[in-house]
């Protein structure tokens, strides 16, 4: 599956860029994020808790960031596996400035999904994934754009509000 | 076997009720999830979520920590004991466990042995394998492409090629199509299908440490030569393994390969010493167990513009999936696919088939289908509608003009059969008159005028069944006799042992029934006993619809035995010589002289207690019964389908099947695998198919997405029949457990594209979904509402 999709951000480039860099922050906007371990700067295992129609998995992700160019670029691998699934993601980030508080956020991700998870959720992956994406844009720019109400993660990540744009398969 | 049998013996042509359904009906059926033993461990299996990936690593640490689980098997453990790859039964191999690559979804991966089933199945979650995922081929087409990724590194051949395999004439055939007034071409998909019985597989593995001797409760269709294999595989000896099938929830094909998780319980129980369950759940019976069917077809058919048809010509890849673990006879990697000739006369034909692997579940189960029949009947009674769409001839009389005739048989086929015996224009006429064809053909001329879509379709098809005559027939070179040894007690009941395995048939009924015809014993005094390897004869079990032509001859033939030396003691009993006897109305008499008569009964009695000096005492008989031939029962089908213009949605508004298998044992049991079996061929023509993404991800795992049919989707079946024994066979019966599977989808098939004929629709691959037929009606412009 192939997504992408563009984010108008109200903060700096900076802080968007800082924020991206940041595991933690990162992983605590992920629907369904329980745990995670950091291994490195750019080396980190989140676990996840999915759930697809009936079919509930927990993933444990081993992520590397990596080609990371400050202030705007930055690329992202996974691979997980949970009980007969599978995951294998890229994805890239490109920021741009558009004014001193206000950044272009665009991205995009090649997912495949391997095992259970795409058999018995095939006519539900798509749509599943586009609400997990807009719950994690709305945690994102929620926590970027109104830094100082620091809410916490897993509110904001079961929040049902949509960002202004929605991301496009 | 003409003589009509009093009820009270209940031999050949009664409808018994069914022995076994006492025991089913009150649920007292006993199948392997009803095994318990004592001590008994339970396997759940860790499958992969890829289709294609080499194994880094596995780590069972966190799984082994789990309170409960004993053990973790993989793939290195099993290799170093000889064990990781075994022989399937179509002269491959395939793996038990990977010891570091899977190449089909849902693959075994490692196993997981705990003192819960419950735990078991946590403990496969807390298996961490690593994989490195390979690029998948799952298209057959794309597999034999030069950079197509390679599905079996361990083979030496580096291509995913298979076998080549043909039968009949090139030449003759192609000089036909070079002068052909007419030529009709189409291709064909049978997609990929699951047998899906209702009981998944399963077994109880249980090694006795004092005895040496291993037990395996298991759902086979093929007890014995899972037996051989196992001993070969194993190096236990055969007298120190037992395999015994109790009540099967249905076969169908599904399962005569040995899976896996068969060979990793029995390993563990060796290992332990303790009996180890292993019952697969619905979702790993769908998505990992073989498969039938996934034959891409093109056919060709040449005809002179009269309609008499002169040549058939097709080219066809099979996708065998990972591994060639079809349970064709070795001789036959693309089954009986050379019937494709079907029930029509042909001056020549010429059959290819390739099979190719690809990143899939091992595929080729005979589905309720003798070996690649189903293919073939599709391909022939679709290309005869469409010869006869071409020609503007009604399909029901291009057939008449095309059948071989009944004076023709013994017939030989384009490709190399002796058909037994048949009698086509019969049974179409018989299924026309019941359905009243002509009126059909009004009533459908008059809807249409209206805008309404109404079909009507044909198949007259002819099976192959009764798998084999020694000389052609063998799987891993055991030849495809079949068995029974009978036993005649005292008192004059019997048991008798067969080899082969019901898994719904009736054989309790219908081989006591055999038995009874034969020795004037009532049908209730007889035991029917199978799938038990320490006591049943040695035989190749029950599919491609053998049992009757080969077991159910051999009983017939063991019993004759007995008859044979029951009337030298009837002759010691009436003081008369053998030659003055003779069996009447189920009893020795002495000729011209019915009043001088002693029953089997009498007989046996006197087997143990009044023998004459120059017999041994005791009344048995075993046979090993090597079929002549096969046998060819046939049938006409004519199905009337609706189609709604709204949704796409077909439906079969009458279905008329005329079915001939011969003489006929039972003919409730008959009529009940015929209904069986209607529902079961328009499952595929109508919803059926199992399908995969790009990936490898088969999209239908559960019976959400893979829908089988219910009394709601099932219309009334109209049964009918016609009686053509077959020569050869002991009491003239031919084998009835696949004629509807494989007869039903082209009749439906053919209706379909006949409502939609006159858009220009001149095929559509089955299954034929509502979606199919509504696009369809979208490009021609036709739908409603």
């Amino acid at each position: 599956m192939h997504f992408e999709g563009t984010q108008q951000i109200n903060a700096p480039i900076q802080s968007v860029f800082d924020f991206l860099l940041d595991a933690n922050k990162v992983a605590g906007c992920a629907p369904g994020f329980i745990s995670m371990d950091i291994l490195g700067p750019d080396h980190f295992k989140p676990t996840l808790g999915v759930g697809i129609g009936a079919v509930k998995a927990k993933f444990t992700l081993d992520v590397h960031l990596q080609n990371v160019r400050a202030p705007d670029h930055g690329e992202v691998t996974a691979h997980g596996v949970a009980a007969g699934s599978a995951v294998d993601l890229t994805a890239v980030v490109d920021l741009v400035p558009v004014a001193a508080a206000e950044t272009t956020f665009n991205w995009f991700a090649d997912v495949t999904v391997s095992g259970t998870i795409a058999s018995v959720g095939a006519r539900l992956l798509e749509s599943t994934a586009h609400k997990q994406i807009a719950k994690f844009f709305a945690c994102f720019k929620q926590k970027l754009e109104a830094p100082v109400s620091e809410a916490p993660a897993a509110e904001a990540a079961s929040s049902d509000a949509s960002p202004p744009e929605t991301p496009k398969a | 076997m003409t003589t009509e049998a009093p009820v009270t013996i209940g031999g050949m042509g009664h409808s018994v009720k069914r022995k076994e359904d006492a025991r089913f009906l009150r649920g007292k059926g006993h199948y392997i999830d009803d095994i318990k033993l004592p001590g008994m461990l339970y396997m759940d299996i860790v499958r992969s979520p890829y289709a294609h990936a080499r194994i880094r690593s596995i780590d069972a640490s966190k799984a082994l920590e789990l309170p409960g689980v004993l053990a973790v098997i993989t793939g290195k453990d099993l290799d170093a004991a000889g064990l990781a790859w075994m022989p399937t039964l179509m002269s491959d191999k395939q793996m038990v466990l990977p010891v570091d690559r899977v190449v089909y979804q849902a693959q075994e991966v490692a196993a997981v042995i705990a003192t819960e089933r419950y735990i078991a199945a946590d403990a496969i979650t807390l298996v961490d394998v690593d994989y490195e995922p390979l690029p998948p081929v799952i298209d057959p087409f794309k597999a034999l492409e030069p950079d197509a990724p390679l599905v079996r590194e361990d083979r030496e051949a580096k291509t995913n090629h298979i076998w080549h395999w043909e039968a009949g004439d090139e030449t003759r055939t192609d000089e036909i199509f070079q002068n052909a007034d007419v030529v009709v071409k189409q291709d064909l998909y049978i997609p990929r299908i699951h047998v899906c019985s209702i009981e998944t597989c399963g077994c109880v593995a249980s090694f006795d440490k004092v005895e040496g001797k291993l037990t395996v409760y298991m759902t086979t269709q093929a007890p014995h030569a899972i037996r051989t294999v196992f001993s070969l595989v194993s190096g236990l000896p055969e007298h120190k393994i037992r395999i015994v099938s109790p009540d099967i929830g249905g076969g169908f094909g599904g399962k005569v390969p040995v899976y896996p998780g068969y060979v990793i319980a029995s390993v563990a129980s060796i290992q332990t010493g303790l009996p180890i369950k292993w019952i697969e759940d619905r979702s790993e019976n769908l998505q990992a167990d073989s498969f039938a069917r996934d034959y891409h077809i093109s056919a060709e058919l040449a005809a002179k513009s009269d309609g008499t048809m002169q040549a058939l010509r097709v080219k066809t890849l099979a996708d065998h999936g990972a591994f060639d673990a079809a349970a064709n006879p070795s001789k036959f990697p693309a089954g009986l696919f050379s019937v494709i000739t079907g029930s029509y006369q042909l001056d020549a034909a010429h059959v290819e088939v390739d099979g190719v692997y690809t990143n899939k579940p091992s595929g080729g189960v005979a589905y309720r289908c003798s070996f690649r029949v189903t293919e073939a009947v599709h391909t022939i009674e679709r290309m005869v509608d469409t010869l006869a769409q071409k020609l503007q001839m009604d399909p029901a009389d291009l057939r008449m003009k095309n059948f071989i005739p009944p004076e023709a048989f013994p017939y030989k086929s384009a490709t190399g059969w002796e058909y037994d015996s048949g009698n086509y224009p019969a049974a179409l006429q018989k299924a026309m008159a019941k359905i009243d064809y002509a009126g059909l053909r009004r009533e459908q001329a008059e809807k249409r005028a209206r805008g309404e879509l109404m079909g009507i379709g044909i198949s007259t098809f002819t099976e192959i069944v009764g798998a084999g005559p020694s000389h052609t027939f063998d799987i891993l070179g055991i030849k495809m006799f079949d068995s029974c040894e009978i036993r005649v007690h005292p008192t004059g009941s019997a048991i008798v042992r067969i080899g082969v395995q019901t898994q719904g048939q009736g054989h309790e009924t219908t081989f006591a029934q055999i038995v009874a015809e034969e020795l004037g014993l009532p049908v209730e005094n007889i035991t029917v006993e199978h799938g038990d390897t320490d006591t049943a004869p040695y035989g190749l079990g029950t599919y491609a619809s053998r049992s009757t032509p080969t077991a159910g001859a051999a009983t017939a033939v063991a019993a004759r035995k007995i008859r044979d030396k029951a009337k030298k003691i009837a002759a010691h009993l009436l003081e008369a010589s053998p030659d003055d006897l003779e069996w009447v109305d189920y009893k020795f008499q002495v000729k011209g002289a019915p009043g001088r008569s002693v029953t089997m009964k009498d007989i046996a009695f006197a087997a143990y207690t009044n023998f004459p000096p120059d017999i041994e005492a005791g009344l048995e008989a075993v046979d090993y019964y090597d079929p002549p031939n096969l046998t060819f029962p046939f049938g006409a089908y004519i199905c009337v389908v609706d189609i709604d213009r709204g949704t796409g949605m077909v439906k079969i508004r009458r279905f008329v099947a005329v079915d001939d298998c011969g003489n006929i044992i039972n003919p409730m049991i008959v009529d009940g695998q015929i209904h069986g079996g209607l529902t079961m061929g328009m499952a595929p023509a109508l919803f059926e198919a199992i399908t995969y993404d790009e990936n490898g991800n088969i999209q239908q795992s559960n019976l959400m997405d893979y829908l089988l049919p219910t009394a709601m989707e099932t219309p009334v079946w109209e049964t009918d029949k016609t009686v053509t024994p077959s020569p050869h066979h002991p009491f003239g019966a031919k084998g009835v457990g696949e004629s509807a599977t494989v007869g039903a989808p082209p009749a439906i098939a053919n209706a379909v594209v006949d409502a939609l004929s006159h858009l220009g629709v001149t095929h559509i691959d089955i299954p034929i979904t509502p979606w199919k037929v509504y696009q369809i009606l979208e490009e021609h412009g036709a739908t409603e509402g």
